[in-house]
């Protein structure tokens, strides 16, 4: 049979009666709901792969997929070793058009990779 | 054993009060607190199945308000704790103000506090079910509490940050809250890995991640709600507003028998019967069987 847990008297005469303002508790409401209001419409500084600026929204979702893309990324392979000239020749008409990206991060909005870590 | 309790049961008629033997003392087990307590597991397993419903990753843009892992296969909001750390680690290279995170949680905190603590997380709502499996816990001290702001300040906001400016992006990061946290592994690598089990790649879920699952479940049998306690940054930052936000307890002195019911009903060790908006609540509302504490709204009238 479970037993009462002993407790410390209590006097409710002194306690607090801890008075709730109405005020302060609205005005963070507002605050955050206009912070929402924002964020859905709020255009990123970051890039999307196909162009344009991302929504807030589409950075959010891009942390959860691995959607977020950096230079590093998407460097071109070296060139291959050894004297085939066909692959060399392979290699630099398939990087002829490349030039380092003008970017630091952006966003890849339709990346599904369910679990980043 | 004086660290042991057992959590006390309330008494059963409301005429009377079990903890101090008073007689004619009405008030014990008259609150709203017994109907609550029926109510909160149905609640708490209606919004499981809300933040858990396999709608698509359509709405993983807009941060919820619970803890959960966006990995999870299941998952329709985005964790607002990974958010928070991934706009961290990625603040050295572009620095953006996580203004719907921030809005949401605000909306939240202002309006209920840590009540979803209490009533609509699905990790709170899992510990809840491993505490019911034991029938002895664990007390730890109320100053343990603190520690959740060691873990949201250092864990989610410095440390990201940091390795960010060191040009570790977060994915790569060895050490994280993502790599840490026992919800990304019960409901993202858990998952994942029986899955790559079952196909033949083996366990892909690494052994130290998995080590902390089952030492968090273990914790859970024997330590009331361990991660909500100790680590959870989302509740200490919620229960943060607890002392502004609109909905909120009140003490009625003029209710109060001073039967201590409020205080060995509180299984987060509260010292419900000094003072109840405190951040170390997770709004339960336990505490209000005995209708000295009652949950009320702010209005502007008070």
């Amino acid at each position: 049979m479970l037993s009462r847990v002993r407790q410390p008297p209590i006097n409710p005469a002194l306690r607090d009666l801890e008075r709730h303002d109405f005020w302060a508790g609205f005005a963070i409401a507002l605050a955050g709901l206009l912070l929402v209001v924002c964020g859905a419409r709020h255009l990123t500084s970051i890039e999307t792969v196909e162009g344009g600026t991302a929504w807030e929204t589409q950075l959010v979702k891009a942390f959860s997929t691995s959607g977020l893309q950096f230079p590093e990324q998407v460097i071109p392979a070296p060139p291959p070793n050894g004297d085939d000239p066909a692959a060399l020749e392979r290699w630099a008409r398939q990087n002829s058009q490349y030039s380092a990206p003008a970017w630091k991060v952006r966003v890849d909005a339709g990346a599904t990779t369910p679990c980043p870590t | 054993m004086d660290n042991l309790e057992r959590k006390p049961k309330a008494p059963e008629r409301p005429d009377g009060c079990a903890a101090c033997g008073a007689e004619g003392r009405q008030a014990a087990g008259k609150g709203p607190g017994r109907t609550l307590s029926r109510t909160r597991p149905w609640v708490q397993a209606g919004f499981a199945g809300l933040w858990l419903a396999p709608l698509g990753q359509w709405l993983h843009g807009i941060p919820g308000c619970v803890f959960h892992c966006y990995s999870c296969p299941l998952s329709a909001l985005a964790c607002p704790v990974g958010v928070l750390a991934n706009y961290a680690a990625l603040f050295p290279v572009a620095p953006e103000a996580p203004c719907l995170l921030l809005g949401v949680l605000l909306v939240v905190a202002a309006t209920s506090g840590s009540l979803v603590c209490g009533w609509a997380c699905p990790f709170g709502f899992l510990q809840d079910l491993l505490a019911k499996l034991t029938p002895r816990k664990i007390t730890l001290p109320a100053w343990t509490g603190h520690t959740r702001y060691a873990v949201l300040v250092g864990l989610v906001i410095l440390l990201p940050l940091a390795l960010g400016y060191k040009g570790i992006r977060f994915d790569d990061q060895a050490v994280s809250i993502c790599r840490l946290c026992p919800a990304g592994a019960l409901e993202a690598g858990l998952p994942f890995s029986v899955r790559s089990l079952l196909t033949g790649h083996g366990w892909i879920m690494s052994g130290f991640k998995s080590a902390l699952l089952v030492a968090f479940l273990a914790a859970a049998l024997f330590i009331h709600r361990p991660w909500c306690r100790l680590f959870c940054p989302l509740g200490g930052l919620l229960a943060l507003f607890n002392r502004w936000s609109l909905f909120h307890l009140r003490f009625n002195p003029k209710e109060c028998v001073e039967c201590n019911l409020c205080r060995s009903r509180c299984s987060m060790g509260v010292k419900v019967d000094q003072k109840v908006n405190v951040p170390g609540c997770i709004r339960c509302l336990e505490c209000t069987t005995c209708g000295a504490i009652e949950p009320r709204m702010a209005t502007p009238k008070e």
